[in-house]
């Protein structure tokens, strides 16, 4: 299930918008590995490939341990990465991806109520 | 049977003023000055970032050192040392500050002399804690420093004296209690010296002799006064005794942990602790709050929260949280204190009410307390020791170059398999702590049988230290709570 939309570069922007959706399986997320896959389009829906896509998970929580994996391309404009989720509780994932134009995008999303093992 | 003399002092055998450099530092007049400035600045820089950085907890440096390093390092130097956060409190480097413009002139009111207002300000303290999820937002964390800033600018403006540390501070309650544990206490080093002293500087201060309404060094603010001063309740190690007494008799010297909770010698500025229902309050807090903070770290609570919810057909957390709270904080203490006091009665021969019992015995359950917020808050400390390198190293590059170099995000701290066994010492060293309490005051009160008074209360203290373990043993869980949602 595709669970949401975000839409815009937040940081380091050179170019048009972009836009980046995110699934998360399973549903609902369970402490241990989950699988993310980014979505990266621009504003005309066009898949945008060869893209370096790396995520960092962080708990709601100060002082608990990040999380980090790089996503791979599994088709156009589509990466997926299994990310291990530590702990329960709400976790906020930052894909960071870098274009093959130079361009960054850091976008942030939550993964709410993982359940405990 | 074994006897306690807790009223004869045996020389000291550390006293940290005596130290070459540290005692040295802290004898300077201005030393306090010295250690608040550091805070204060760290302060003003959590305060920035958590109103204007990035909102997420673990690259803020207002929910990082808030709720990682400070509340971490607080206890951990209580239990090393002694209250000496209160020393470099930097609120009060503020309201000092505001004093050398306008004195304030007002007595706090005599029915507000009392820790009543505190132990409820502590509880809304951890009540907005759960209620407003305060660890995942910077911007209501920044809201709260500058909330204790402005109450101890407010109240110590109006009023005179201590009267923001004595009866308000909430952070304050917090370390006079568990700064009983501590093994450093502001003291006296010889009696003697202060039988035969004629001025009383460390109470009244240090005048000027050409003008005696004019103060030079200030005696202490919270009406402590030295000779007659015991442990380390309200003692803020603000230092102002050491710097205004004229024979160098006041120092920081080491004592017996835990053992000023069986002493009910009359004690300046406080009176008897046995008379004291505040003072057994705040105790009874300290203690079961720390397991209730604990408790909602764990995934049990939101199943506990999300049934009350639907028993009370609510969508909103306030009225359910309340009722937690009156769980823990006011229903679970009558149930196992009033048992216990009504057992020491009827088993353990003590003819006292039950009431007065409870008082007594409710100060053996601080070291258990303190067990239980030493085991909660080094977990965060150690599983994120290294956390603020990339929080502030990320601070500094919003502003401008790297400075301090790129975010090294992979610095966090200790493993938790390593910290939980710590954490379990801490528990286990806090029930003894309490059982140690417990028997003292059984065989210092000339109770009967201390054997059959000492067994209800350490069996309090088994429960509690028991529950603490349970809450270890669960999935730690941190999300806000969302009702109605199954």
């Amino acid at each position: 299930m595709w669970l949401a939309v975000v839409q815009g570069c937040r940081e380091h922007t050179t170019a048009a918008p972009l836009n980046l959706t995110y699934e998360v399986s399973p549903v609902p997320a369970r402490v241990g590995d989950v699988t993310i896959t980014i979505k990266l389009t621009d504003v005309s829906g066009k898949a945008v490939a060869g893209a370096r896509v790396t995520l960092e998970g962080n708990m709601s929580h100060a002082g608990m341990a990040p999380v980090f994996a790089e996503a791979k391309e599994i088709g156009p404009g589509r990466y997926q990465s299994r990310i291990t989720l530590t702990m329960a509780g709400d976790w906020y994932v930052i894909a960071h991806a870098t274009l093959p134009d130079g361009r960054t995008l850091d976008q942030q999303f939550e993964i709410k109520e993982v359940a405990p093992a | 049977m074994f006897q306690v003399d807790l009223k004869s002092k045996p020389q000291p055998a550390f006293d940290l003023l005596r130290l070459p450099l540290i005692g040295s530092l802290l004898k300077q007049r201005h030393s306090r000055t010295l250690l608040q400035l550091p805070l204060f600045i760290v302060s003003a820089a959590m305060i920035l970032h958590g109103l204007f950085g990035p909102q997420l907890a673990p690259r803020n440096l207002a929910t990082t050192l808030t709720w990682v390093h400070f509340r971490g390092a607080l206890i951990l130097v209580l239990l090393l040392a002694g209250n000496f956060f209160c020393l470099a409190c930097p609120f009060m480097l503020v309201r000092n500050f505001a004093r050398k413009f306008a004195r304030p002139t007002r007595n706090w009111p005599r029915y507000l002399r009392n820790k009543w207002l505190a132990i409820g300000l502590f509880v809304l303290m951890l009540f907005v804690y759960e209620w407003f999820d305060l660890w995942a937002s910077p911007w209501w964390t920044a809201w709260l420093i500058v909330s204790y800033f402005a109450g101890a600018l407010l109240i110590d403006s109006v009023f005179k004296h201590a009267t923001f540390c004595k009866w308000v501070c909430p952070i304050g309650q917090f370390n006079f209690v568990a700064s009983t544990i501590s093994p450093l206490e502001v003291a006296v080093r010889d009696q003697d010296v202060c039988a035969r002293c004629t001025t009383k500087d460390c109470i009244r201060g240090v005048r000027e002799p050409a003008a005696p309404l004019v103060t030079i060094q200030r005696g202490c603010e919270l009406a402590l006064f030295q000779p007659r001063k015991v442990g380390n309740i309200d003692c803020t190690f603000c230092l102002d005794c050491v710097h205004a007494c004229p024979h160098e008799n006041v120092g920081i010297i080491s004592r017996l942990p835990a053992t000023e909770l069986v002493n009910n010698s009359l004690r300046s500025g406080l009176g008897f602790l046995s008379k004291r229902k505040d003072l057994a309050a705040l105790a009874i807090v300290f203690a079961f709050g720390a397991l209730l903070n604990a408790f909602a770290m764990v995934s049990p609570v939101y199943v506990v929260e999300q049934w009350l919810a639907q028993r009370f057909r609510v969508t909103t957390e306030a009225p359910v949280l309340a009722t937690v709270f009156g769980l823990f904080l006011v229903l679970e203490p009558l149930v196992l204190l009033g048992l216990a006091a009504w057992i020491t009665k009827a088993w353990g021969g003590v003819k006292r009410s039950g009431l007065s019992l409870a008082v007594r015995y409710s100060y053996s359950l601080v070291p258990i307390g303190f067990g239980i917020w030493l085991a909660h808050y080094s977990f965060h400390f150690l599983t994120g020791l290294f956390t603020f390198i990339p929080v502030t190293q990320a601070a500094v590059a919003e502003l401008g170059p790297p400075i301090l170099g790129q975010p090294q995000w992979t610095f966090v701290g200790l493993p938790i398999n390593v910290v939980h066994v710590f954490e379990a010492g801490c528990v286990v060293l806090g029930l003894l702590g309490s059982w140690l309490t417990s028997y003292l005051l059984a065989a210092t009160d000339e109770t009967p049988r201390p054997a059959r008074a000492f067994i209800p209360w350490a069996t309090v203290s088994l429960l509690i230290a028991s529950a603490a373990f349970w809450v270890m043993s669960q999935p730690m869980e941190m999300r806000g709570l969302v009702l109605g949602s199954g």
